[in-house]
């Protein structure tokens, strides 16, 4: 079988658009490129504005994420004004953050990624029938109830902050809203009813504290075998279908991971710096090399531009000294000299590597030895990470592993909220520097700021999809998501799910597009909507 | 029975999460109950690839008949007007809205950015954004002031930043069911149903407005946020306080400033040093801008009696 070049547009049930150029050898991917192909210039629109504009702007950089860029935004104006913040203002904002995050689980576990497991790809596995009648689009068994029950988690965020999406209760020095007693007893019976309704009878088939009790990959396979009701769980058969259908051979991508973390503790983060940052996390920062855990640093953070359409800027340089962005001609994929520029995302480098982030990242994070007291110490996903590496699976097991943790952790937090303290103390505005970060239900998100004259001089917002979905660098090397899909298998170059269930693993913030090319004639054979 | 295909251009996707909060119907209902057929959507369509760019060829050529093209995301026409920093399906998103909006039925605008462009539009705009039929508050926006869709209307604009999901879902309902004559629109083509009291209506502080007493970030007692902190309820025309957010609150009743942002040129000063959770004033303490279709000089007499009324304090609501 000759070479062949896929072009894919657009790939579907991402958010927001990635067109995809993988070329295919022996019906195996040996080179793949990865476009973004939308720009808005949100941080171009903020200069010389209002110092808090990021509040209201960044949030709607992305509707799934807005409560994370809020976190971020409010954060970064932390630093930069030297705020203080009350542990009831750090309860509520980890509050919002971690709703958004709940929300999205099954969100993106249904109607974004299981769609593709009821893929024709799979239909002489004994399991997929099984999998066809619970996830098949809009008309699956629990596809309804789990999509139904990820508007719970929001409700939440809606009783602090008014609305999800696009609201802006966090802001420098607390936040807006002062909950009474009726907000907290609300909210603790939503989180109830998403248990209720979902969690526990549908996903776990168990309870939230048995299924805690899972420490190593051994242990959760004798969960799944331990009665039927776990095993026929969503979870349980996600399990068994994934290891069924091979999800566990392919998309192993770059094997190694940063976290920015989040949740910032209430009692360690009352003086917000940057420098005091990492120590008051609860989800912990990092950079795991594959071996080794690094701490994070965010002036080790620099972003490549060679392969992205921006003109006017060196590349490596650390998002403080980056110049505001200064568009280039783009082209489609089928037009794009892959040598040159190709993609409206940049290439984020930490240390100078390329770097997953998401839910893997986290999870590896929190199995950190060297975590402290008051930070998730969570030794499961180290277990996996040596005994099966990263995968699709292994960033799915990831991304649902974590549904019961911020469970337990919003009904903590709202019990720990002191009705008679206070949640905003009114910062003085100045001029300065700022950074801000946080996790997204997606991976690590950062914000940094200068202030001067009282007005933005410079936003530079470095997204989780950009870490994973960003081209080469300045030396060529790949991106995660193009270094991922290196190796797939892909069956049928006329329906190459194969592309479009890695890119999905990462769950992506753009709309992707794949594009498929016999690599020799350079025919086009396909292309899709990741 | 209606045939549905949902687009995004320059968008974040804030509106399609709001449609996926919705309850009654729920987006599944929607389909299995309302008839509603959803061609494609980018978050949850399964076809991908030339699968997509068939379907739209397909629509364009009259083979699959479209009822309602919803579009999300702002018009991008940067750079130089050639749409190529949006390219959708091998080409410029414009140009399939260009085609597409040929053969559609009705026109649906959801959010800010598809109504007016949106974030994306506030100068120097980039991307060259703006709406499908206005430009901020400026009639014509990408279609042009003269656009009718087949079915006669112009495009309806549901706005918001994101849009409610029960105006996503009700009008699509009422195209469903055939009562999209009963639909009446406005000057910024907004559906009057939905948009004609104002966000004020419903809200727990209105008391304090009336009153001139003052809220503010993290105080408890539903203080009027209007003259501190920038609240845009008595101008702006939604019924947020009426149908409620995720079926809880609204930003007014968790003590957020409303944004304005279901009117034209949100967010409203473009951004401008001063203007964010702040109200806006003249010399003297006179806010800029007074509840609309109120005389001025009135409302400043009445709001400085009110000021300066001695039993007019805030009624403080405990904490438990």
């Amino acid at each position: 079988m000759s070479v062949k070049e896929l072009n894919i547009s657009p790939v579907g049930r991402v958010e927001g658009d990635l067109d995809v150029k993988v070329y295919i050898d022996n019906g195996k991917v040996t080179r793949a490129h990865t476009q973004a192909a939308m720009f808005r210039g949100f941080e171009k629109i903020m200069e010389g504005k209002d110092p808090q504009s990021g509040l209201i702007v960044t949030p709607r950089i992305c509707g799934i994420c807005g409560g994370s860029h809020l976190y971020c935004a409010s954060s970064a104006l932390d630093t930069a004004w030297g705020t203080k913040l009350t542990p009831n203002a750090l309860l509520l904002r980890a509050i919002g953050q971690a709703s958004e995050t709940l929300q999205s689980i099954p969100r993106w576990y249904y109607a974004i990624f299981a769609t593709d497991l009821a893929n024709k790809k799979f239909a002489d596995k004994p399991l997929y029938k099984e999998v066809v009648k619970r996830w098949a689009a809009y008309v699956g068994e629990t596809f309804q109830t789990g999509l139904t029950a990820s508007a719970l988690p929001v409700q939440i965020y809606a009783l602090f902050g008014g609305q999800w999406p696009h609201s802006s209760y966090m802001v420098p020095g607390g936040v807006m809203c002062a909950p009474t007693l009726k907000d907290i007893t609300r909210a603790h019976a939503i989180l109830a009813q998403f248990k209720n309704d979902w969690l526990e009878p549908v996903w776990l088939g168990c309870s939230i504290e048995r299924y805690m009790e899972i420490k190593t990959w051994d242990d959760m396979l004798a969960w799944v075998d331990e009665n039927e009701s776990q095993r026929n769980s969503d979870l349980g058969l996600f399990i068994r279908a994934g290891l069924e259908f091979g999800l566990d051979k392919f998309g192993q991508g770059v094997g190694k991971f940063l976290a920015t973390g989040t949740y910032l503790h209430k009692d360690m983060y009352n003086n917000p710096t940057i420098e005091g940052r990492n120590a008051a996390l609860i989800s912990s920062s990092g950079f795991f090399d594959g071996e080794n855990y690094h701490e994070f640093d965010h002036l080790k953070v620099s972003e490549h531009v060679k392969h992205s359409w921006f003109n006017n800027q060196a590349d490596g340089l650390h998002p403080w000294d980056e110049p505001l962005p200064t568009p280039a001609q783009s082209s489609t994929l089928e037009h794009t000299n892959f040598d040159g520029q190709y993609s409206w995302a940049k290439a984020p480098r930490y240390d100078g590597h390329a770097a997953e982030a998401g839910p893997l990242a986290r999870v590896v994070m929190n199995a950190n030895p060297n975590n402290k007291e008051h930070q998730i110490r969570d030794p499961l996903f180290g277990d996996i990470i040596k005994k099966l590496g990263p995968s699709v699976f292994t960033r799915v097991l990831a991304r649902v592993h974590e549904a019961p943790r911020i469970y337990k952790f919003i009904e903590q937090w709202l019990s720990e909220i002191d009705l008679d303290g206070e949640f905003y103390t009114k910062p003085v505005e100045k001029d300065g520097k700022g950074f801000g970060a946080t996790e997204a239900a997606r991976g690590a998100l950062a914000h940094w700021i200068e202030i001067k004259n009282g007005v933005i001089k410079n936003y530079q917002v470095m997204a989780p999809t950009t870490w994973n979905v960003g081209p080469q660098d300045g030396n060529d090397n790949p991106g995660p998501i193009e270094t991922a899909l290196l190796g797939t298998t892909i069956e049928d170059p006329l329906d190459p799910v194969e592309v479009g269930i890695v890119a999905r693993s990462f769950d992506s913030c753009l709309v992707c597009t794949v594009h498929a090319h016999d690599a020799q004639s350079g025919v086009e054979l396909s292309r899709f909507k990741l | 029975m209606a045939n549905v295909l949902w687009l995004q251009g320059g968008a974040c996707s804030g509106n399609t999460m709001s449609f996926l909060n919705a309850e009654e119907p729920t987006v599944v209902e929607l389909i299995t109950d309302f008839g509603l057929n959803i061609l494609w959507h980018p978050t949850t369509g399964l076809q991908i690839g030339d699968q997509v760019q068939d379907l739209l060829k397909d629509i364009i050529a009259g083979k699959v008949q479209m009822d309602i093209l919803v579009y999300e995301g702002s018009l991008i026409q940067g750079p130089n007007n050639t749409g190529s920093m949006n390219f959708f399906a091998d080409r410029p998103m414009m140009e399939w809205v260009k085609e597409l909006s040929k053969v559609a039925g009705y026109v649906v605008a959801i959010g800010d950015c598809a109504t007016w462009g949106g974030i994306p539009a506030v100068p120097p705009n980039p991307s060259e954004s703006t709406g499908l039929q206005f430009h901020k508050k400026k009639k014509g926006g990408f279609l042009g002031a003269n656009y009718v869709s087949k079915g006669g209307l112009p495009v309806i604009n549901i706005p918001g930043c994101p849009a409610h999901p029960d105006w996503i879902t009700q009008i699509l309902v009422a195209i469903s069911v055939g009562r999209i004559g009963d639909v009446k629109i406005d000057d910024y083509h907004r559906p009057k149903t939905f948009f004609t009291d104002f966000v004020q209506t419903g809200c727990t502080n209105v008391v304090n407005f009336a009153q001139k007493v003052d809220g503010g970030f993290g105080k408890r007692g539903n203080g009027c946020l209007f003259y501190e902190v920038g609240c845009r309820g008595p101008m702006t025309r939604a019924s947020c306080n009426n149908i409620l957010w995720n079926r809880q609150s609204s930003k007014t009743r968790a003590n957020h400033p409303c944004l304005g942002c279901t009117e034209p040129g949100f967010p409203h000063h473009d951004l401008k040093k001063g203007s964010i959770f702040k109200t806006m004033k003249y010399v003297g303490g006179f806010p800029m801008e007074v509840p609309t279709g109120r005389n001025r000089v009135a409302y400043y007499l009445e709001a400085g009696f009110q000021k300066i009324m001695p039993t007019n304090h805030r009624v403080q609501e405990g904490s438990k």
